[in-house]
């Protein structure tokens, strides 16, 4: 049966979706079933938006990209959804989440949803939250769904895992940044843009573009894509469309060869893997038996009283009973 | 004759220190060394030691550089001019106030302009319901400023003007005012603020991005430089600044670092240093940190000095820095609101102590809302008897010499340059704003101020100490924002039907192209484009369609407040609430500070952000200048238990209500709004009434408002 809660959402009603997402991000157990049963019941009407990931370092000016990019989606007719993920959390746990004052037009717009997500401290696991929440937003009827995420640590790799497309941004910059980029990220890519070209930068983004697209080279790629370097100024709007042509090329070819449905089966799988683990270490933590076991033997780990190994079929078998 | 140290052998320093310690009961005299924001020591202390190899400690006043003032014979030959800062919504009221200030013996006038024409909207501009007639006279074309300036001899009267962001509408406007009452721009004297660097930093009423706004800056200047010799084209302001939280050496060396901006900026339109330096002013804000901030002004005049001379100026008059002070508005405190006429009066002495060219003082009530006239009568008076009861203005520079002050003022002369060295080497201060390190110093030094408050180590009689129960209801002055604004569209819609549409539009094209192409004065077109009764807003746009309207960049800092409480009992307790609040609710208190209509003051916003952030919420910001409309969309979106709205321009009647009407179209009336800012007390209820579940008032320390704000979600969320 088909609940309420879905049937507002599909409705367009932004408090439902809102709501439901901050249900799939909640740390309590009740929350989770609950949420899992919403996605469940949406996966019968999601699936039909393009799934972007956004990402680059602090600074590289992802935010105005997105606020240009999202209106000229905009203009074109498409309903556009944002999720910020965002791991900065400082030590306090708290945060700041200042995402739509650097999209102030597009946080305007009726079509558009903008959801910044904290990923604070002991709650963690958000951004693996964002793949559910892809789904409620496509089934609320957004056909375009942006994730940004910050290029340094691991984020960009659980939202890698998730999109159609994924979008790298660079700035302008000499030969010494590419040495010190994380090689990981340019395997990711399946765009690249050299952002905040603009006035004295022209040149060095071209020098970086030509630097990245050798680089790129250097890396497999699948026959059918080879990933472009595009230089943008986000405040110019021939740039923006030619970011967006480069796109839409690319979901033209993989949704006519079948690689985007080959993509997201895959990533299904890796859904259905990170599920499992889910679910197995929040039974580790719900029984208190296991957890204060699990306490004991890290004890005794490190004490060299028993071997990991040992330890390790110890709990599993507690687990078994419980 | 044999002096007196033949004869007696005067005791040292450190038979004073033996002594000290045996009257400290055997603490050491280095326990009563003061730091304070500027990360100055104030020793107990001063002696001719303190002074040693500081070059300047024989100088003379009227003389550079000018440390011991701008005059040989300063207050001495002429008192200090008492000039009193208004703005009352409608130009009718504004020109009342002014005639009667006139006549009640204040020497010029200071018009405090409405937030929307800072902006550059018109009165009819939907983004700007709210804010006609808040915080100052709302002014649409040079039919306003007509009245505005009805009766008052503009040849004769100094006007000071604070406009920085719609600028040139408004300078027009005042030139072609005089005009129209037949006297010439030659004879105008008096000052626009037109500093829009300090906007980018703090107080954002710009319009423009910083480029394209120096560039207003350059024309203005190389105007008046040929057109109006008597105005001052710039007042380089460190107020706002203060008022933002920065401390006293942050204010001084900003603010000359704008300065020198400003300078480049006009050498690079084609003028000469001796052009346009002399017109140049500043103004300062004065707190109760009272010998810091006499240092500060002498400093200033020396930095400056030294600044301009750089640029080789001929003029002895390029070099000197000639100032505006007001009292601080942020030392002001709605709790026992009479003292505030003690804190203004002893500012009042700190800016005359240090020099001040013109002075306002605050009125007692200008934490709460625009001054009553009883209120303004007082701040005017404390001026008054300043000047005639006491005998204060008789002597040059009363504190040269003094050991304590020589010594201050050449520690935070060095203090400055130390950071006005890292704003050169940014590349000068529009360079500096792009990166955004200014405005986070300032925010930070806010930020470190308010948790000194809240931690009580920085007391503030009535509020963080000896707080009285007594509650004193000031009178204060109520505005009809929506009569006014009636009345404002009513005044549009006739000149707009009376004008020549087609000599108008060619004017406004012109500027257009001016704007694009980078020849051409703006000004001498936007004067034009005035006396075809073009509106403010049309001027604007103009030449927004061309440059672009500035996005605020919004950074934060974390963590700067929370450490100051690290072992403080209060906030744990908070800290431990919160982690209870998650295993119930599944998440973190997660609240929206916004800041709605075009109240540009963030400071308060940030400051609460950082702050609640620290303590454990998820803090979500929305962007400057927002709608109702548009917060109660981020709000569900964002799915926050709570919006704090942060208010300072008296706009909360009208923005706050529609705030909770619109969250309630969105199916969001659980989402608690509360409200913080200058909040008249007679105002609680009603806000009450719509469903406003708690105001903090300024001085509410961060820790209980936290706290308090945790109550009520718990409280609704029933666990």
């Amino acid at each position: 049966m088909k609940s309420e809660r879905l049937t507002a959402i599909r409705s367009g009603n932004k408090r439902t979706l809102a709501k439901a997402i901050t249900l799939l991000e909640s740390s309590l157990d009740e929350h989770k079933e609950e949420s899992r049963e919403l996605v469940d019941e949406a996966l019968a009407y999601s699936g039909k938006s393009l799934r972007i990931g956004i990402t680059g370092v602090p600074g590289v000016g992802k935010s105005t990209f997105i606020e240009a990019l999202g209106l000229h989606l905009l203009s074109d007719g498409f309903k556009v959804a944002v999720l910020a993920v965002d791991p900065s959390s400082p030590l306090t746990g708290g945060s700041i989440l200042g995402d739509k004052t650097r999209m102030e037009l597009l946080s305007r717009e009726k079509s558009a949803f903008i959801r910044p997500s904290p990923t604070s401290g002991s709650l963690g696991g958000v951004a693996q939250k964002t793949r559910e929440t892809i789904l409620l937003c496509e089934a609320a009827g957004y056909n375009i769904v942006l994730i940004e995420t910050v290029g340094v640590g691991q984020s960009e790799y659980h939202v890698s895992g998730m999109v159609d497309f994924f979008l790298v941004m660079m700035l302008p910059g000499g030969g010494d940044e590419l040495q010190g980029l994380k090689k990981g990220i340019l395997e990711l890519a399946d765009g690249m843009i050299i952002n905040k070209c603009d006035g004295d930068t022209i040149q060095s983004a071209n020098i970086s573009k030509q630097q990245y697209i050798s680089a790129l080279g250097l890396l497999s790629q699948p026959e059918y894509w080879s990933t472009p370097v595009l230089t943008c100024s986000s405040f110019d709007k021939n740039d923006v469309v030619k970011v967006w042509n480069m796109i839409s090329e690319y979901f033209d070819l993989v949704k006519n060869n079948g690689e985007l449905e080959n993509r997201r089966n895959k990533q299904n799988v890796d859904w259905m893997n990170a599920l499992i683990k889910e679910v197995l270490i929040g039974r580790l933590n719900s029984s208190s038996e296991v957890r204060s076991l699990l306490v004991k033997l890290e004890g005794s780990v490190k004490n060299m009283e028993i071997t990991p190994y040992a330890a390790a079929s110890e709990v599993i078998h507690a687990l078994d009973l419980s | 004759m044999g002096s007196l140290e033949e004869k007696v052998k005067l005791p040292s320093l450190d038979d004073w220190k033996e002594l000290a310690k045996v009257q400290m009961k055997g603490r050491s005299v280095d326990d009563l060394v003061s730091q304070n924001g500027e990360g100055i020591l104030v020793k107990p202390l001063y002696t001719e030691n303190d002074i040693e190899g500081i070059s300047f400690r024989d100088s003379l006043p009227g003389l550079p550089p000018y440390i011991r003032g701008t005059q040989a014979t300063m207050y001495a030959g002429r008192p200090w001019t008492i000039r009193q800062y208004a703005g009352f919504s409608t130009a009718e009221a504004s020109n009342a106030f002014y005639k009667k200030t006139l006549a009640g013996g204040g020497q010029g006038i200071s018009v405090a302009f409405d937030l929307a024409t800072h902006r550059g909207y018109d009165s009819d501009h939907p983004r700007v319901s709210g804010d006609v007639g808040k915080a100052g006279v709302a002014i649409d074309t040079v039919e306003d400023m007509k009245i505005l300036f009805d009766q008052i001899p503009l040849d004769k009267i100094s006007v000071s003007m604070t406009m920085n962001g719609a600028v040139l509408p408004i300078l027009a406007g005042y030139i072609v005012a005089a005009e129209e009452q037949g006297v010439s721009r030659t004879d105008l004297s008096g000052t626009i603020q037109n500093d829009i660097l300090k906007e980018f930093m703090v107080r954002n009423t710009y319009i423009y991005p910083p480029g394209p706004s120096m560039r207003i800056i350059g024309d203005i200047i190389t105007y008046c430089s040929m057109e109006m010799p008597r105005f001052n084209t710039i007042s380089i302001s460190g107020y706002h600044m203060q008022e933002a939280g920065a401390d006293a050496a942050l204010e001084l060396a900003y603010t000359l670092a704008d300065g020198k901006e400003y300078i480049r900026t006009a050498l690079k339109a084609g003028l000469g240093i001796d052009d346009f330096a002399p017109r140049l002013s500043f103004f300062w804000g004065i707190g109760m940190n009272f010998y810091m901030e006499i240092a500060k002004m002498r400093a200033a005049r020396m930095l400056w000095h030294d600044i301009v001379d750089e640029f080789k100026p001929i003029n002895p008059k390029s070099g000197i820095l000639r100032t505006h002070c007001q009292t601080s508005g942020w030392s002001l405190t709605e709790q026992d609101p009479y003292n505030n006429v003690v804190r203004t009066t002893i500012e009042a002495m700190a800016a005359v102590f240090g020099g001040t060219q013109s002075l306002h003082t605050n009125a007692l009530d200008e934490a709460i809302a625009l001054p009553s006239e009883f209120a303004a009568r007082i701040a005017r008076n404390t001026q008054l008897i300043l000047q005639e009861e006491t005998s204060i203005t008789d002597v040059v520079d009363p504190w040269g010499g003094s050991y304590m002050m020589e010594s201050l003022t050449d520690q935070i002369a060095s203090k400055a340059l130390d950071l006005m060295e890292e704003i050169e080497a940014a590349g000068g201060m529009a360079k500096a704003i792009e990166t955004g390190l200014p405005k986070l110093r300032i925010e930070e030094a806010a930020a470190k101020k308010q948790a000194r408050i809240d931690r009580g180590e920085e007391v503030i009689v009535g509020v963080n100490k000896y707080t009285t129960t007594e509650q004193d209801e000031v009178d204060v002055l109520e505005i009809d924002n929506e009569q006014v604004r009636e009345s404002q569209i009513n005044r549009i819609k006739e000149i707009k039907a009376k004008r020549n549409q087609e000599a108008l539009d060619g004017v406004l094209d012109d500027i257009s192209n001016c704007a694009k192409s980078g020849t051409g004065n703006l000004l001498e077109l936007t004067i034009e484009a005035m006396r075809l009764r073009a509106t403010v807003g049309e001027v604007s746009d103009a030449m927004e369609s061309v440059f672009g309207r500035y996005k605020a960049q919004t950074q934060t800092v974390t963590g700067v407040y929370g450490d100051a409480y690290q072992d403080d009992q209060g906030w744990m307790e908070i800290k431990t609430a919160i982690e209870r609040f998650i295993e119930a609710e599944g998440r973190r208190p997660r609240m929206l500070v916004c800041k709605m209509g075009q109240d540009g003051h963030d400071r308060g916003a940030k400051v609460v952000a950082t702050a609640f952030a620290d303590v454990g919420f998820d803090v979500d910001l929305s962007p400057m200048f927002s709608t109702p409309e548009e917060v109660a969309k981020q709000a569900v979106e964002n799915d926050v238990h709570i919006v704090g709205v942060s208010s300072l321009a008296g706009s909360h009647k009208s923005l706050v209500p529609q705030l909770i009407t619109e969250l309630k179209i969105l199916d969001a009336k659980e989402v608690i709004v509360i409200v913080g800012g200058v909040i008249p007390k007679k105002d609680y209820q009603e806000l009450f009434d719509y469903g406003v579940k708690c105001i903090f008032g300024p001085g509410t320390p961060i820790p209980k408002a936290a706290g308090e704000v945790l109550d009520i979600i718990a409280d609704i969320h029933s666990f």
